[in-house]
């Protein structure tokens, strides 16, 4: 008889021991999922470790109402943790998208797991209260507790997330939960009541695990591997482009059909490039439009001006303005600059668009993918630029992001063409970004005269006076001798020009 | 079965695709659409009953009877001379005949005729009429007009399905060897020759309209045999040459180039000669619903002449004045209109049984035989594609039956188009007119399903998933072939003769060729004839 209690004794504070580590890598697990999905380790990591221990305290005090059917209750607990830790990594990669809510989510699930792990103990202690001495008792389950969260705390970073993921971690950690519940409904069968309906549920959650076990490898193994260096954090199928954004530590990065879009490092070379040569040639423009452009970097240099009345912008893709006007951690690249009321947003065609509009701009910001197949080559025709003209006022200027001058200099030069043909004025222009390489711009104004500005806005990080001046410079390797067809609808020249200045460059 | 006996299999089957598909291939799921074309039933009235003469119930100046471009452009150029007492009768619900269209909720589509060659720059009522509505924009310094970019067709404009691949063009280049190519440089030479060409007369050897052509004994002789013929005369011998000289006289006359006309088959190359501020002869205009944008503009303006669910029954000529019969298709009941001059910008065959007129039937019996055709308008979704260049306006598969399909929704201008509008053409051309005619009127809507699918499924494998619609139009007499003699042979001349200086004539078929330039042209003939006399 003694001999047995001593057994149960060692068993259930094995228990005890899984518990705390399981508790500890959920909670690890959460943290460094929110950070690589909001950022900022360290805020992440000391709210949810705060949430964590607050709810294991709010579980300790629910612990008091629970009175009968210790056992079964602890099982039942049990099976809870494994089932909403194992799966919380996949509900917080699963909930990302629905942005507005992620937070309250993530602390959710940290919540919810926290409170079943602080009932779980006093209800333990309180099983064990008959069977072991009380000051033996205490010292033995915190010991257990204390151990676990240390071998959680050693093996999480050095073995599971290198060797097994985030994802795989929890659903590890689930599946261990589920079978110490399984292993104790076993063993306790005639303390238990509903043993049979406890039974089949923990069956139920252990396959599960398993399935979505097998699943993640697949999944993440394709998604991240296979695709970006990065993990990704994001992704989505919109009718219009695959969205993907990956973080490392240094960078976000957002991907539109897998081209590289911008990444946080240095896309403050790209949008400061692009944004106040325009603004400041246009001398305090008050109406600005927008095409493409949808995540929101470019009117956010745009709303750096306080002569700006109003922000339209034209971007096909209402899943990326939704999503660069509610995701936190892009809210913070773009400065919410989404959510000034200044800013209006159309989710049209912007060819569409450009032609049923009959409002005058002060300054265009127009921000397309690169001219890289038939249906983009029309948003960089001569018919696009008329509409263009006609939608810019008279002192007012246009820039056109237009590919690398280095790569692909007769398509910038057609594109300079272009604009030409269609009565604009052009100031041709390029930058260095890191990510993109040597890039181009051109603004297109309708009265000659361009004297460049002595001064821009405070707080840049790459522009002045100077790096304007020799921005305007090209060098003979950025030029092109050859006369260049103007793109037309009907001839599509740039986009020849630029698959085969591309793919020879990308051929290399 | 020995490799090359299959081969020899394979290309008679070709011929006979039609029949082959039709029989072998049946589709899993129904696909919604129908055959339109009630008017065929109306037309058939014509031909089987026998009409009254009602009391005249109307005076005018001028009637016209048809609504086709013809019908159309005379009517324009009646009220642009200051006429303003004239009718137009046509027995559709819409005027523009082979140039009509549809539309749907995804794009406006073609039912016929669909597109226009830059015009040549010889021809300045055209010019101007394209002036009006804005298709020509301008002219540029060396005064060549300025086309609407619009309206120009985009790019990709073409291409073709060729040994696995599809190529950017229609000239087959892909897979063929260096031989071949040249041979194919030195067709398109030839060609090039033949456009500058002039006659002993001074005039173009090839031109538009195609009664402005020299008469050159050295060009009109090409008349006289067929354009296989002259290839084989020629030693062309490349089946790409011969395949593409095919695809062409029956793209453009629902005829196959072993007998059609040599003069005609080369006109088609050597006649265009436009040349813009910004596209040149090879370039073309269209429209989603194809010339049916231009039957627009060139109606719109004319509507309270035009009549239409008019049927034409009966022509009498008079002393004074024509009666023209008419069969009010709302109403049900028979009219008749008094007109000092008429129109007839109605086909030959349909001709001769509105006159009574035993000369002008026999000669269109003997000399006038009109080819069928089929046309159907697919609503799709995004179709799986072929490696090579990507969906054009123009898709044409190689060796096929068909001519391929034309993408309606090409000069829409958003980037993304989640369905489309594809009007597929197929000239019913293997056998005689007549026996195709026959068969075709006893085809179900499922039989041309799978005749179309039989076609596609080569280019889109999943075609018959991703059809939304399908909806067939069967043109029975849908243009007249130039068969050898019809261009410089007698037959024309005679029937464009007007009788008693009363009763007029404006037809593509008496033009041999049918193209909207011609129609155009025609029906300006005609409405001077009127203001002459
Ligand atoms: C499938 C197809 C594709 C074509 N594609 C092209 C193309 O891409 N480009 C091009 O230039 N040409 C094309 N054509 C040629 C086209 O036929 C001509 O361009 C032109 O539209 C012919 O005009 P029409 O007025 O001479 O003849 P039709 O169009 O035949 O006009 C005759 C009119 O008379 C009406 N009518 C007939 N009988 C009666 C009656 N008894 N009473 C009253 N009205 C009557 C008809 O309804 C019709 O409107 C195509 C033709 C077809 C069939």
């Amino acid at each position: 008889m003694e001999q047995k209690k001593s057994n149960e004794q060692w068993l259930l504070l094995t228990a005890v021991f899984i518990i705390a580590t399981c508790g500890l890598i959920y909670e690890l697990v959460a943290g460094t999922l929110a950070s690589y999905v909001l950022g900022d380790s360290v805020t992440q990591f000391s709210t949810i470790i705060g949430v964590y221990l607050f709810s294991m305290g709010v579980g300790s005090f629910l612990s008091k109402y629970f009175n009968k059917h210790l056992l079964t209750w602890f099982i039942q607990i049990e099976l809870l943790v494994g089932l909403i830790g194992g799966f919380s990594s996949i509900i917080l990669f699963l909930t990302f998208p629905v942005a507005a809510s992620f937070r309250l989510i993530l602390y959710a699930v940290v919540f919810f797991t926290g409170m079943l792990v602080g009932l779980e103990i006093p209800i333990l202690m309180r099983i064990l209260k008959d069977k072991v001495e009380f000051k033996d008792l205490v010292s033995k389950v915190f010991t257990f507790d204390y151990i676990g969260a240390l071998l959680a705390s050693l093996i999480f970073p050095l073995l599971l997330v290198p060797y097994l993921g985030l994802m795989r971690t929890s659903l590890f950690f689930g599946i261990m939960n589920v079978l110490v519940g399984m292993y104790l409904l076993q063993k306790f069968k005639t303390e238990i009541v509903r043993n049979t309906a406890l039974k089949v549920a923990a069956v139920l959650f252990l396959l599960a695990e398993l399935v979505a076990f097998v699943l993640s490898d697949k999944i993440m193994h394709f998604s991240e591997s296979l695709v970006f260096n990065d993990p990704i954090i994001y992704s989505t199928s919109t009718p219009y482009q695959r969205i993907a954004i990956t973080r490392n530590k240094k960078e976000l990065k957002l991907f539109l059909n897998g081209n590289l879009q911008f990444s946080s490092f240095d896309e403050y070379r790209y949008h400061e490039a692009l944004v106040h040569p325009p603004m400041l040639a246009a001398h305090n423009p008050k109406k600005i439009l927008v095409m493409g452009g949808g995540d929101g970097l470019a009117v956010r240099e745009i709303l750096k001006y306080p002569s700006v009345e109003s922000v339209t912008l034209v971007d096909l893709d209402a899943a990326m303005t939704k999503l660069f006007s509610t995701q936190p951690v892009l809210l913070n690249i773009n400065h919410s600059s989404f959510l000034n009321p200044k800013v209006k947003i159309y989710n049209q065609d912007a060819f569409i668009w450009l032609r049923n509009n009959h409002d005058v701009y002060d300054c265009a910001i127009i921000d397309f993918p690169d001219p890289s197949n038939f249906s983009i080559g029309k948003l960089y025709s001569y018919s696009f630029y008329q509409l263009l003209g006609r939608a810019l006022s008279p002192n007012g200027t246009a820039v056109i992001q237009s590919t690398s001058p280095y790569v692909a200099p007769k398509s910038f030069w057609c594109v300079d063409e272009t604009l030409k043909a269609a009565g604009f004025v052009t100031v041709p222009y390029h930058n260095y970004v890191p990510s993109f390489g040597e890039w181009g711009y051109i603004m297109a104004m309708k009265q000659p005269g361009y004297q460049a500005p002595d001064s821009f806005p405070a707080g840049m990080r790459f522009i002045n006076k100077e790096t304007m001046q020799q921005m305007l410079n090209f060098p003979e390797d950025m030029k092109t001798h050859q006369k260049l067809a103007i793109n037309r609808l009907n001839n599509q020249s740039l986009v020849e020009y630029f698959e085969q200045e591309w793919g020879n460059y990308l051929d290399q | 079965m020995k490799r090359r006996k299959f081969i020899q299999l394979g290309s008679a089957l070709a011929g006979y695709g039609l029949l082959a598909t039709s029989c072998s291939n049946h589709t899993k799921r129904k696909i919604a659409g129908e055959i339109i074309g009630a008017s065929s039933q109306t037309g058939h009235l014509l031909r089987d009953k026998q009409f009254e003469t009602p009391p005249i119930s109307e005076q005018k100046e001028v009637v016209i009877v048809g609504g086709g471009i013809s019908g159309l452009s005379a009517a324009r150029w009646l009220h642009r001379n200051g006429q303003t007492d004239f009718l137009l009768l046509d027995l559709e619900k819409h005027t523009g005949g082979n140039a009509s269209s549809g539309t749907n909720a995804v794009s406006a589509y073609p039912w016929g005729a669909h597109y226009i060659p830059i015009p040549n720059n010889d021809l300045p009522e055209y010019t101007d009429f394209l002036t009006e509505c804005n298709v020509i924009t301008g002219r540029d310094e060396k005064g060549l007009p300025v086309y609407n970019e619009y309206h120009l067709c985009s790019d990709p404009q073409e291409r073709l399905f060729i040994n696995g691949n599809w190529q950017d063009g229609l000239i087959p280049q892909y897979g063929l060897s260096p031989e071949e190519k040249s041979e194919v440089k030195r067709f398109l030479q030839q060609m090039q020759t033949f456009r500058e060409a002039k006659g002993n007369d001074g005039k173009d050897a090839f031109a538009i309209p195609v009664d402005s052509s020299s008469n050159d004994p050295l060009y009109t002789s090409l008349d006289n045999i067929t354009m296989a013929a002259w290839l084989q005369q020629e030693n062309y011998h490349s089946k790409y040459v011969q395949w593409y000289a095919n695809y062409c006289t029956r793209d453009d006359f629902g005829t196959r180039s072993d007998v059609i006309s040599a003069w005609t088959g080369i006109h088609y190359f050597a006649a265009r000669k436009g040349n813009g501020a910004n596209a040149k002869h090879d370039d073309v205009l269209t429209w989603p619903q194809g010339n049916g944008w231009l039957a627009e503009q060139l109606s719109s303006p004319l509507q309270p002449y035009i009549r239409t669910n008019a049927l034409a029954v009966k022509i009498i000529p008079g002393d004074k004045q024509a009666t023209v019969v008419y069969y009010d298709i709302n109403t049900h009941t028979l009219k008749a209109v008094a007109a000092k001059q008429c129109i007839l910008a109605t086909p030959q065959f349909i001709n001769n049984r509105l006159l009574d007129n035993k000369v002008r039937t026999a000669l269109v019996d003997a000399h006038l035989h009109y080819a069928p055709w089929m046309v159907a308008n697919l609503t799709v979704s995004q179709l799986k594609e072929r490696d090579g260049a990507p969906l054009s306006w123009d898709n044409v598969l190689y060796e096929s039956f068909g001519l391929g399909y034309v993408d309606a929704t090409h000069q829409q201008l958003q980037q993304l188009k989640p369905k489309r509008v594809l009007t597929y053409y197929l000239p019913l051309s293997t056998n005689t007119p007549k026996e195709e005619r026959l068969a075709a009127y006893k085809r179900s809507h499922e039989d041309w399903i799978n005749i179309l699918l039989g076609d596609l499924k080569k280019v889109h494998p999943d075609i018959e998933e991703k059809i939304e619609r399908a909806d067939v139009m069967v043109w029975g007499h849908a243009m007249a072939q130039p068969l050898p003699g019809l261009m410089h042979g007698d037959t024309r001349r005679r029937l464009q003769e007007s009788i008693n200086n009363q009763i007029h004539f404006a037809h593509t078929d008496l033009a041999g060729i049918s193209i909207f330039e011609e129609a155009f042209y025609q029906g300006i003939g005609a409405a001077k004839k009127v203001i002459g006399s």
